[in-house]
């Protein structure tokens, strides 16, 4: 129930690393005109070895959904509300199927300075909203101070906090210059996430989520839209991308229910299903007509230790807790199989990822010589849990029956959504959570700094600043190779003294009838279906 | 017969003031359950998603800053004077708005469901009795019995696979109907919500209608209507069953207001857009003018079956009916 995984958050890639590639080149010209995204795409036609056709209405069955459904081109709560932003918004730049920045949104290139604190974003020409007028500098500006307003908290706007919003200036009609508040290697990253949508001049005036007209340059235009219900979005004849999209209509509609969801999809009232349930897995490839597809995610189900409230603020019971973890059970269990098993370090499609620390496997032996040595043996804990996302509660209990080899009492208390994200939420001792795809460097801005709007684990200790400095340093290095050097200097400092038990990474489950062509397996997923078939532009009935 | 109406009319008066001290007294316990959940409106709806920045302007945007008793006699005051209020949740949309098309297409879901179930499990009942103890009984019991003991999110799913999904694909797997469709455009998207709430409560009703049958039709006066000569279909339709739909009604009237509550588990099988749904999920964003609307109509449907209930009864006997004077 309620939000699924629109962590939404983000993702993020390469950013750092074609940066600073390039800016130690000396001059910086990141871009190029969106190519590699569509080299994707050819990948996908030649698949499927068919010209895409034109027509019909797409009907697709979400996860999640509520009268708390919105829609904004800079915000979600909801998976739902996930599915329709990718209808009608685009942003600056995305990610492609190899989770790596590409120059294919709406920027025609992102220029930066050697010091990677002034940035120059040149949108393409000739892109249109759905009302006709051309989008602009002045667009980008306004799209951006909406971002970053904090009386609208919009959820994009936590990791584009180095945006100074009185230092944007418009050099042209088509020219933005940013100076940022201090050099910041996530830009990228952040405007590469979908939430980072650009919006006309005026968007959404008084009311987060009633904009009138709700409008974007996106391929689909909304034409209706009733929260906890549905949604109807008609091909926008205008759109950039020459002859996409290919569908006449494309209708969302939310399935709070799985086997309501799953139904939908066997009996052919919709035409693809997101987050088909891993125990259903069978049943939908087995039906006929129906497939699952399967897309490796970066996204995590960490169970969190506070590294400051007792008995977690003892690194050796920290260590005894990761050493009861046995990850390819959990893994096995709580996910079905569908998933990677995990070393308690995150970003995982990051090319800075420390793949070279070995895989932590369950010592139940040292485990409890080190709970024995901090004085805690026999140890009882609460673990608060809640079904935020699918696997938190399932690996929480798993973990629980783990945890009674080594003499500790895991009492697994499972929460109703809004008392786990209530005002305890960011202090439990002990809990799980559930995060999205990122980078390294972006997700320890987001959940792994004192500044982190999610930090469960109040990691860095505050006594110990190095991790701190290791941060900031990294933000600073221009060299690539000395910059990774940085980051795994990072994450062994978290591999080792961490507040995380990250098991295992999940991968998207999605269904789909065979008359859907188009999607590609494998795909490196943040969102699902293909980031929604990139915003039901690269799919087709066949 | 005028005393005879003004006894009835003072009665169903009393019942209707306690009927309306019973809701007062229903949306208070609401109000104070939802007051001691954890969390507040703007964690729930932004859950994973609220950063302080997002949870300070939606605390702003949805007026949450007030006291406790400032909200419930803000709620009562607007409420008695026909105003629903906001729903938090919709970001200040009207309840009425919000609820308005799910409380017709849910309110179609019982009518329909009872419409059915009633004659037909009364039907039952009367059958089983006149049979008594014959294989015809024995086998309505058995299944009657087996389907009472099946929730009915089983009986639901069971149907889908059945008619919908592996077996048959005659009828529709979930019920879809667009926002802005009336229910009875969609007939065939409606018969295996309709079927799951008539199997749920005419097992109940039926074994009632049949117990009081079995007792009517040892009586005295059908005996006496039997020896006189009288067709037996007479004997049974025009003697016997008056008298055993009596203390059957409170057990139909029981479960039709119980259809009121039990649409919310099958509006949840089948993605039925109606106010079962709509408090699930309000509930979940401690969307209280949703909540208490919605507590209010429900208990309201509760009450009003009941009061009926205790009408009917005392219409359709004389012994009550003279007590009254």
């Amino acid at each position: 129930m309620t939000d699924g995984r629109p962590d939404g958050g983000s993702q993020g890639h390469l950013t750092r690393a074609d940066l600073f590639r390039r800016a130690a080149a000396g001059g910086v010209v990141l871009a190029g005109s969106g190519v590699l995204g569509e080299s994707a795409m050819a990948g996908i036609d030649a698949i499927d070895a068919a010209t895409p056709k034109r027509g019909g209405t797409f009907r697709i069955g979400v996860s999640g959904g509520s009268t708390k459904d919105f829609i904004d081109g800079q915000n979600i709560v909801t998976v739902p509300d996930q599915a329709r932003i990718v209808t009608g918004w685009e942003t600056l730049l995305v990610f492609d199927s190899k989770f790596k920045l590409a120059f294919n949104g709406l920027a025609e290139s992102i220029e930066h300075n050697k010091q990677g604190n002034v940035w120059t974003i040149r949108v393409r020409s000739g892109i249109e909203f759905h009302n006709g007028k051309t989008l602009s500098a002045d667009d980008v500006i306004y799209s951006l101070k909406r971002l970053i307003n904090p009386k609208l908290g919009l959820f994009g706007g936590a990791a584009l906090k180095s945006i100074d919003p009185n230092r944007i200036k418009k050099l042209d009609k088509r020219t933005v210059r940013l100076t940022l508040k201090q050099p910041d290697g996530t830009l990228l990253d952040a405007l590469g996430q979908y939430i980072a949508g650009i919006v006309p001049v005026g968007y959404s005036p008084d009311a987060v989520g009633k904009a009138n007209p709700n409008i974007g340059t996106g391929p689909y235009k909304l034409k209706s839209f009733t929260p906890g219900q549905q949604s109807v979005h008609v091909r926008n004849p205008n759109y950039w991308r020459s002859g996409q999209p290919y569908f006449d209509q494309v209708v969302i509609i939310d399935f709070p229910d799985d086997t309501a969801r799953v139904n939908a999809l066997l009996g052919g009232q919709v035409d693809a299903i997101t987050d088909v349930p891993p125990a259903q897995v069978a049943v939908v490839n087995g039906h006929g007509g129906t497939k699952v597809l399967e897309s490796p995610s970066a996204a995590w189900r960490p169970i969190c230790m506070r590294v400051d409230a007792a008995p977690f603020d003892d690194v050796r019971v920290r260590q005894a807790f990761r050493l009861i973890a046995n990850r390819p059970q959990m893994v096995q269990q709580a996910l079905a199989g569908h998933g990677k098993i995990g070393n308690d370090l995150y970003g995982i499609f990051d090319e800075a990822f420390a793949s070279d620390l070995p895989q932590r496997k369950q010592d139940i032996d040292k485990a409890k010589s080190l709970l024995k040595a901090a004085g805690k043996d026999g140890l009882t804990v609460d673990l608060q849990t809640t079904s935020g996302a699918l696997g938190m509660n399932e690996g929480a209990q798993v973990f629980a029956q783990q945890a009674k080899a080594a003499g500790v009492t895991v009492n697994v208390k499972i929460l109703d959504s809004g008392a786990f994200y209530g005002d305890q939420y960011l202090k439990w001792p002990l809990s799980t959570d559930f995060w999205g795809s990122r980078n390294y460097l972006s997700q320890v801005a987001a959940g792994s700094l004192p500044t982190s709007p999610y930090n469960e684990t109040h990691w860095p200790d505050a006594k110990d600043q190095n991790f701190l400095s290791l941060y900031n340093q990294a933000l600073r290095t221009v060299d690539r190779v000395k910059q990774r050097e940085i980051l795994h200097e990072m994450q062994k400092l978290e591999y080792d003294n961490g507040g995380y038990i990250i098991w295992g990474f999940t991968t998207l489950l999605d269904g789909y009838s065979t008359k859907v062509k188009g999607l590609k397996t494998g795909d490196k997923g943040v969102l699902s279906l293909n980031a929604f078939g990139h915003g039901y532009r690269t799919i087709w009935f066949g | 017969m005028t005393k005879l109406r003004r006894g009835i009319t003072g009665f169903i008066l009393r019942r209707v003031v306690l009927g309306l001290l019973t809701l007062f007294f229903v949306s208070l316990i609401v109000f104070a359950a939802t007051q001691a959940l954890p969390s507040d409106p703007a964690r729930a709806i932004l859950g994973r998603t609220a950063t302080p920045d997002s949870l300070k302007a939606l605390r702003e945007q949805l007026d949450l800053n007030h006291s406790v008793v400032y909200q419930y006699t803000h709620w009562l005051g607007s409420f008695v004077t026909g105003d629903l209020g906001h729903s938090l949740a919709a970001r200040g949309e009207p309840v009425t708005a919000v609820l308005g098309s799910r409380f017709k297409n849910s309110a179609f879901l019982v009518l329909i469901a009872a419409v059915i179930s009633v004659p037909l499990s009364i039907f039952l009942g009367v059958i089983a009795a006149r049979r008594r103890d014959g294989p015809l009984d024995h086998a309505l019991s058995l299944s009657l019995l087996g389907l009472a003991a099946l929730p009915e999110f089983v009986v639901g799913i069971s149907l889908v696979l059945l008619f919908a999904t592996r077996v048959f694909h005659w009828l529709p797997a979930v019920s879809l109907i667009p926002p802005g469709d009336a229910p009875w455009q969609h007939l065939k998207e409606i018969v295996l919500p309709t079927v799951t709430l008539v199997l749920a409560v005419s097992p109940y009703i039926a074994r009632i209608m049949r117990a009081s049958m079995v007792e009517v039709l040892e009586s005295d006066y059908v005996e006496m209507a039997r020896l006189k000569g009288l067709p037996e279909r007479e004997v049974l339709w025009r003697h016997a069953v008056p008298n055993a739909v009596a203390p059957a009604i409170q057990v139909i009237a029981l479960n039709l207001a119980y259809l009121a509550g039990g649409i919310i588990v099958v509006e949840f099988v089948f993605a039925y857009p109606g106010i079962g749904s709509a408090l699930v999920d309000a509930v979940n964003n401690r969307d209280l003018p949703i909540v208490q609307a919605l507590a209010v109509l429900i208990a309201g449907v509760y009450v009003f079956f009941n009061v009926l209930a205790d009408i009917a009864t005392i219409l359709v006997s004389p012994r009550l009916r003279t007590s009254l004077r």
